[in-house]
Order: structure tokens, then sequence, then C-alpha cells
């Protein structure tokens, strides 16, 4: 009886068919992806850097764009980013702002703002800290 | 085999046509967002699918499989069906299930090409599995007239579908469970309210489980649902074995989706349990009047 288990009794639609393969081709490419990104993934811990752009005026004060990076193997969530604006003869400014995520080996975008223009200062961030999920 | 597909086309009464094929289809879409839509609106999901480790991913991508199949084989197809049509059809409505959560995840801004390729697959697998459920349900039972379904539902599928047995009773159980848990199980109101319940209350709603379960499927005159004549034999010891069975596998499947989601990590056993027990409310409901509606 095993070839009335294996042989298809039902006719299908030559649109079936076609429905079939790409599904076929969309599932087995989740799987090979899935399969290859477990096999040569690694346990890091987070590996969170910051990288600042070039600040520009808006609405009044300055804006500074902030690239957040992970360049590990776990998520990081809550992550607290710092920047410091350090002019000569005046006080330092700081600004931070909080991304909820940083997936693993991805990057997210914020933006820090300073009363004082970033270019006539030094500049210093870092992700001050975050939870794991 | 070209021949042998032509004769059994010709022998087979209900040849599928592209009008049918194309309303199955559209059955199935619909399905699948009526059922995932509130999975797909949840971020917690959208969270797990980079959260979520490629090993993980790829069990419970495969658990989503062998449950399609399983649906097909006790509720989605007729009961001639062979392993071939089975698989054909589970792997057509996971592809489908996997293109609908592309294309809803894209319209609300949760994938982009800017993000890496693991984290587009990781929350198109997390939101596409329930989907493929939803497709292969709707394609199954949203059919307009009586034969509609799979378009393929002869007799003998109706009175399979009627008296399932056991391992019917479970596989459908488990889909209905699955399909109803999900959509509460990612949220962080399971924990709370698992942490704040005492013990008693906690034991309460596991009685309430059980009885609901019981309830609905021998009491309550649901469609569908067994209501037991006063002739029946073994009719108490019935209605409380497959109560049991159903909360067992209500429980299982509420215990597998907090695993996925991650709900027991760093967590005692009493909260595990008390999470799963929280969670299997729902998937009892699921498991009873779920059940019976995904036979309707």
């Amino acid at each position: 009886m095993m070839t009335s288990m294996t042989t298809s009794k039902i006719a299908k639609h030559p649109l079936e068919w076609i429905v079939f393969a790409v599904s076929l081709a969309i599932v087995t490419g989740t799987v090979g992806f899935l399969a290859w990104d477990a096999i040569q993934g690694e346990d890091s811990p987070a590996l969170l850097s910051i990288e600042l752009g070039r600040p520009e005026p808006r609405g009044g004060a300055w804006g500074v764009p902030v690239t957040l990076h992970n360049r590990g193997d776990e998520t990081a969530e809550g992550v607290k980013v710092e920047v410091t604006l350090e002019t000569p003869g005046a006080p330092p400014e700081t600004a931070d702002f909080e991304a909820a995520f940083v997936p693993r080996r991805s990057k997210r975008e914020g933006w820090v703002t300073f009363r004082n223009d970033p270019s006539r200062g030094r500049l210093s961030g870092r992700a001050a800290g975050y939870s794991t999920p | 085999m070209p021949t042998e597909r032509a004769r059994t086309r010709r022998a087979d009464p209900e040849e599928r046509t592209l009008a049918r094929a194309l309303r199955e289809y559209a059955r199935g879409v619909t399905g699948g967002l009526l059922f995932s839509l509130p999975l797909l609106y949840t971020m917690e999901v959208s969270w797990a699918g980079f959260i979520a480790r490629p090993l993980r991913l790829l069990v419970y991508l495969l658990a989503g499989f062998l449950l399609l199949f399983g649906y097909n084989r006790y509720a989605g197809l007729r009961e001639d069906a062979s392993w071939a049509d089975l698989a054909f059809e589970a792997v057509e409505e996971l592809g489908l299930g996997l293109l609908v959560s592309v294309c809803i995840l894209w319209l609300i801004g949760q994938i982009d090409s800017g993000m890496p390729v693991f984290e587009i697959v990781g929350k198109v697998v997390v939101e596409g599995v329930p989907a493929a459920i939803g497709v292969s349900v709707g394609a199954a039972q949203f059919g307009g007239d009586g034969n509609g379904g799979k378009g393929s539902q002869g007799m003998k599928g109706r009175e399979d579908k009627e008296n399932p047995g056991l391992p019917g009773h479970v596989i459908l159980g488990l889909c209905g469970a699955v399909l109803f848990a999900s959509n509460v199980a990612p949220t962080e109101e399971i924990l709370q309210i698992a942490i704040e319940s005492t013990p008693w209350r906690l034991l309460g709603l596991a009685v309430l489980s059980l009885v609901l379960g019981g309830v609905v499927l021998f009491y309550s005159d649901f469609t569908g649902s067994k209501p037991l004549r006063p002739g029946d034999r073994h009719g108490s010891g019935k209605v409380l074995s497959l109560s049991v069975i159903s909360y067992a596998v209500a429980l299982a499947a509420s215990a597998f989706i907090l695993w996925f989601f991650g709900r027991f990590e760093g967590v005692s056993l009493a909260v595990g349990v008390a999470q799963t027990v929280t969670l299997g409310v729902a998937s009892s409901l699921g498991a009873s009047a779920g059940r019976l509606l995904l036979l309707s």
C-alpha cells in the first residue's frame, strides 16, 4: 500500500503547482537561512559602540546624529546612550536617548542635541547601559 | 508520473478548476489575516523575531509545519488524501502564511530593506506560522457550499470529521490551542498575572479551564459538539477522560509557546508553572471551543 500513500490522490490545477513551487522556495529558503545562521552563530554577548555624525543646526540647537552598533550575538534592550560635549570655557553639556532594542549584529539611529556648537568643542559618547531581554 | 496524474484527474469527480483554486486561496489568505492580525499588531511578537535564536525559530517552524500536516489530515482534506497531498497542502499553506506576514509586516513598517536579513526572517517566521494555520483553517472552513472546504471533502471526509478518534482529538485540540493562546502568550500580562496570583487562585484557573473544556465539548450544544444521550455507555468516563486530555493538550501547547517566547528563562519552576496555567485558560478554550470552530 506504500504507493497509495505516496501518490497524490487529489487532482491539482496548474496554478496550485505554481503556488506550491513558490511556497516550497520560500519555505526551503527560510529553513536554509535559519540553519545556516544557527550553524555559524556564536554566543558572544552584546557588544555596543556608537558612532557620532556631523553636527548640524536644528531648530535653534545643534543636532548630532548617533549610530548605535551592536556587534555581538545577543540583543540589547533599553540601551541608554549618553553623549557629552566639552567646550572650552563652558560647563560640559550632556545629552542622552534610549533605544528600545538593538538586535544582534544590527544598528539603530538616534539624535542628541546641544545648545553650544559642537564643532567648537569635543564630543564623546558611550552606550551607558542595557539589559538583556 | 504524468500518466498516473492524468488518470486520477479523470477519475476525480471534483476536478479542480482555476476558479475553485482562486476561491480557495482567497479564503485562505482571509483566514490567515483573521487569525494572525492580532499577532501582527503585537510588538512583543515582532521583538521575538530578533530576540529568538535561529535554532529556536527552526523548532517553531517545524512545529508549525507538523501542526498544518495534522490539521490537513484530520480536518482539511478528505479522508483518503495521501501523505503527498498532505505535504503539498502544508507547504502551500506555510508559504502563503509567510507571504501574508511579509506583506502586512512591510505595510505596518515592521520590516524594511535597511534591516539585517536575520531580523526580517525572524519576524516573518514568528508571524508567519500562525498566519499559515489561519490560511489552512480559512481554506478548509470558510467555504460557502457544503462540499466547499478544500473542494475535496466527500461524504467520507465528513464522517471522519465527526469522529476523528483520539489522535485527531489531540491534533485538532493543539491547533485550536495554538491559534487562541498565541494571541495572548507574548504579552507581559501573562507573566504579571502569574506572579501576582496566589496558588489557590491558580488552582481555580486550572479547574475553570478543565470544566470549560468539558462543558464546551459535551454539554453546551455548541455546533459540532457531542451532547451525551442518556443511553450512552461509558458516558461520564469518556467525558472526564476527553476533558483531561484536552486540558493536557492545552497545557502542553501553552508551555511550548511560552518556551518559544523565552518566558521560562531565569524564572523559578513555580513561576513557569503559574504562567503555563494562566495561559492554559486561553489554550483550553482554544482546544475545546476553537477545535469545534475548526471543524464546523
